[in-house]
């Protein structure tokens, strides 16, 4: 059962190394440092309390947010799905990417207190 | 004859009446007079205040001292080019005897001019008072154009006032009905308050000269005024309520108010009052009543009577149109005589003789108060199975039994008593028959309620094992006290009767009584601050601080391990400016958290964000042409 389990994964991570383009994994990346940042958030409240919520809610919804909206741009730069997004071009989704920052940014830097 | 046909008018006037009609609530008391008359005495020193001082006290009728010395003061302080010190001069000359003030045709054309409509209302009144008190003609028909001609220029109160004063000193013959209807007009501004004062909102000067002004020119008429009998007595309240006036001019119009209110043609308001307090016993038999005048003048030449006395709590009728004796400036009535029971009654008083008194009937609640015997007072201690025979002793008020009462948990303490009206002998049940029972060591007592059954014989039973609660089960020796009292009692009853010891089942060590700490100081309450937060050590928060930002390095390694670069940076000015506003954004976020509020970073964000938009715009745009030429 483990054997199958660890057996997928390395393949998984084969296949990743060698298919994915260079653009899609430095989007990757970006999307693991997201990510760690959000849980040590999150260990770092259940450790020490929800004082100040404010402050906390404001971090983790920044990096949940940064996150779907990382993905977001990951899934229309991917060539793989160019004809879902047919009248998007990948600037066109980086710049909706910057955008959406800008306001996330906004609201977020308004809630940290 | 006339007396009859009064009296017909009466009951006719009681059956219309119906509710209660208002009597006056305020008045000057003899003592009022005397203060009033006091500031009216002071020195003056114009001829204003000597005109308020003396024609004040002389409608009080009170004499002026030193005649002569004030005549003088008026001759030396008369200014002839002046109207109001005329005036002053003129009328304060006439309450004193012997003076006369000189007057010449210069004075008279003076006066004369300022008849006309072109001065104000008061000047008018003054100038026609001095006229008419020097006896100088004066054309009425005149003086009424002008009064009429400015009552339409000058519509306030004081104004109008003056109107009817100065059309008071004119010729009876001269048509006053225009100014007299004035009257009633002024009646409409008063203000009612809570149906018991009605007043000018000028105040309690205008007030008092507005009645003043009114009956004196009813009187000069011969007209009766258009105010209905609770108007008078509302205005009595308003204008006599205030018992210290603030000036020489207050008091001269509550002055000239009192005596235009007790000697005018058509309204006297009646004041009647008891002479001490409203109750009548053996000893005092007489109900006395001042009936005066609201300036505290007896009324000597009324008839009064009392139209109907009711028990106040039976309605019962005890008498009926009985007439007051006067005796000596006071109206008694021997109430005793018609042997009433102690209580309370209702008294109808009706003041008759004269056809201007208003008010003249008054309700009087007479308390007939009596004292009171205890009789037949039997005390016993019974035995709960009534084996052995009671014994019963006679105590007699004030002494006390000889021997105590032993009663343990299997008797009971018995008394009965009967409580009778010292003079009629008739039952009375008192508000107040109470059994104490004082324990002489402790200092306990214990209050019960005698209760009369239905022959009005009082009966009290202590049951000691059934109230053995209300004495914490404390046995000893108690002194019986029988306590009587009411309000209709003369002589309240404090008896101690007798020394009772009682024996109560399960008893505790007897605890000292302590009295209620119930005004003591508490505990001082100590304020709690609301507690801070519990924070983290600084240790643990900064290790996840410096935690958080490790993500960021793992970033940078795996960019650079990737191969991402910036190889490709073209720099344009589109693209420099492009990251220039996009970096100027983010520190824009910084600023927000620590110095802005929301509306500036939007008007910067916007500015910033603006560039940024057209740069990156124009980069993209760039890029993407770029990488569609490399396909």
């Amino acid at each position: 059962m483990s054997n199958s389990v660890i057996s997928v994964i390395s393949r998984f991570l084969e296949e990743y190394t060698s298919t994915t383009p260079t653009k899609l994994k430095v989007v990757d990346s970006y999307l693991l440092y997201i990510l760690l940042t959000g849980a040590l958030q999150f260990l770092y409240c259940l450790l020490v309390g929800t004082f100040p919520f404010n402050s906390f809610l404001s971090g983790f919804i920044s990096c949940v947010g940064s996150f779907i909206l990382a993905v977001c741009l990951r899934i229309q730069i991917n060539p793989q799905n160019k004809g879902d997004f047919l009248s998007i071009s990948p600037e066109r989704a980086f710049a909706d990417f910057l955008f959406a920052h800008t306001v996330l940014h906004l609201v977020v830097m308004n809630f940290i207190g | 004859m006339d007396h009859s046909r009064l009296l017909g008018l009466w009951f006719f006037s009681l059956a219309l009446a119906g509710a209660q009609a208002l009597t006056p609530s305020h008045h000057l008391s003899l003592s009022d007079v005397a203060r009033l008359q006091s500031l009216l005495s002071q020195p003056f020193t114009d001829l204003e205040s000597a005109y308020y001082s003396v024609v004040g006290l002389t409608k009080l009728g009170a004499v002026i001292p030193d005649q002569n010395e004030v005549c003088h003061f008026l001759k030396s302080e008369l200014d002839p080019a002046s109207v109001d010190s005329l005036f002053f001069a003129v009328e304060t000359s006439q309450a004193i005897s012997g003076c006369e003030i000189p007057v010449s045709n210069e004075t008279r054309d003076i006066l004369l001019a300022a008849v006309s409509e072109d001065s104000t209302m008061g000047q008018i009144h003054r100038a026609v008072s001095a006229l008419g008190s020097l006896g100088l003609p004066l054309a009425s028909q005149e003086v009424i154009g002008a009064l009429t001609a400015r009552i339409e220029k000058e519509d306030n109160v004081m104004a109008i006032t003056s109107a009817l004063l100065a059309a008071s000193r004119l010729s009876q013959q001269a048509e006053l009905g225009g100014i007299l209807e004035e009257i009633e007009d002024l009646t409409a501004r008063l203000d009612d308050l809570g149906g018991m004062y009605l007043q000018f909102e000028e105040g309690l000067e205008a007030t008092a000269m507005f009645v003043t002004a009114a009956y004196s020119l009813s009187d000069h008429v011969g007209v009766e005024p258009p105010l209905k009998e609770d108007q008078v007595i509302q205005l009595v309240n308003s204008i006599f309520s205030k018992k210290s006036w603030d000036s020489l001019a207050e008091a001269f119009s509550v002055a000239s108010a009192a005596a235009a209110l007790s000697s005018n043609q058509f309204h006297v308001p009646v004041v009647v009052r008891t002479h001490g307090p409203a109750t009548v016993s053996h000893s005092q038999p007489t109900l006395q009543l001042l009936v005066t005048d609201v300036m505290s003048q007896p009324l000597t030449s009324a008839n009064v009577l009392v139209e109907s006395a009711n028990a106040a709590s039976s309605k019962s009728s005890i008498l009926s149109q009985a007439p007051f004796t006067l005796n000596d400036g006071i109206f008694e009535f021997n109430f005793m005589s018609s042997q009433p029971a102690s209580g309370y009654y209702q008294f109808t008083i009706a003041v008759t003789g004269d056809k201007r008194l208003v008010a003249n009937q008054v309700e009087l609640k007479v308390k007939v108060s009596t004292e009171v015997a205890v009789t037949n007072m039997d005390l016993s201690v019974v035995d709960k199975d009534q084996s052995i025979g009671t014994k019963t002793t006679r105590v007699d008020y004030p002494s006390k039994a000889k021997s105590s009462f032993v009663a343990d948990s299997h008797q009971y303490f018995a008394m009965a008593f009967q409580l009778v009206d010292v003079n009629t002998g008739v039952e009375l049940t008192p508000h107040q028959t109470f059994v104490r029972l004082h324990n002489q060591k402790t200092g306990q007592e214990v209050v019960f309620v005698a209760e009369p059954d239905s022959k009005n014989l009082y009966k009290f039973e202590l049951d000691t094992a059934e109230r053995k609660s209300e004495f914490d089960t404390i046995s000893g020796t108690y002194s019986l006290c029988l306590i009587v009292g009411d309000a209709t009692l003369e002589n309240p009853i404090l008896w101690n009767v007798a020394d009772v010891v009682l024996k109560f089942v399960d008893e505790e060590a007897p605890a000292t009584i302590q009295p209620k700490t119930l005004y003591v100081p508490k505990p001082e309450i100590q304020h709690l601050f609301r507690e801070p937060e519990k924070k983290p050590p600084t240790v643990v928060s900064n290790a996840f601080t410096a935690l958080v930002l490790f993500p960021f390095l793992l970033l940078l390694i795996l960019w650079f391990k990737l191969g991402a670069n910036i190889s490709n940076f073209r720099l344009s000015p589109s693209t420099v400016l492009f990251h220039v506003g996009h970096a100027a954004m983010l520190g824009l976020m910084y600023v927000y958290w620590t110095h802005l509020d929301m509306f500036q970073t939007l008007k910067y964000l916007a500015i910033i964000g603006g560039v940024t938009f057209l740069a990156g715009n124009r980069m993209l745009a760039q890029k993407a042409v770029k990488r569609l030429e490399k396909k």
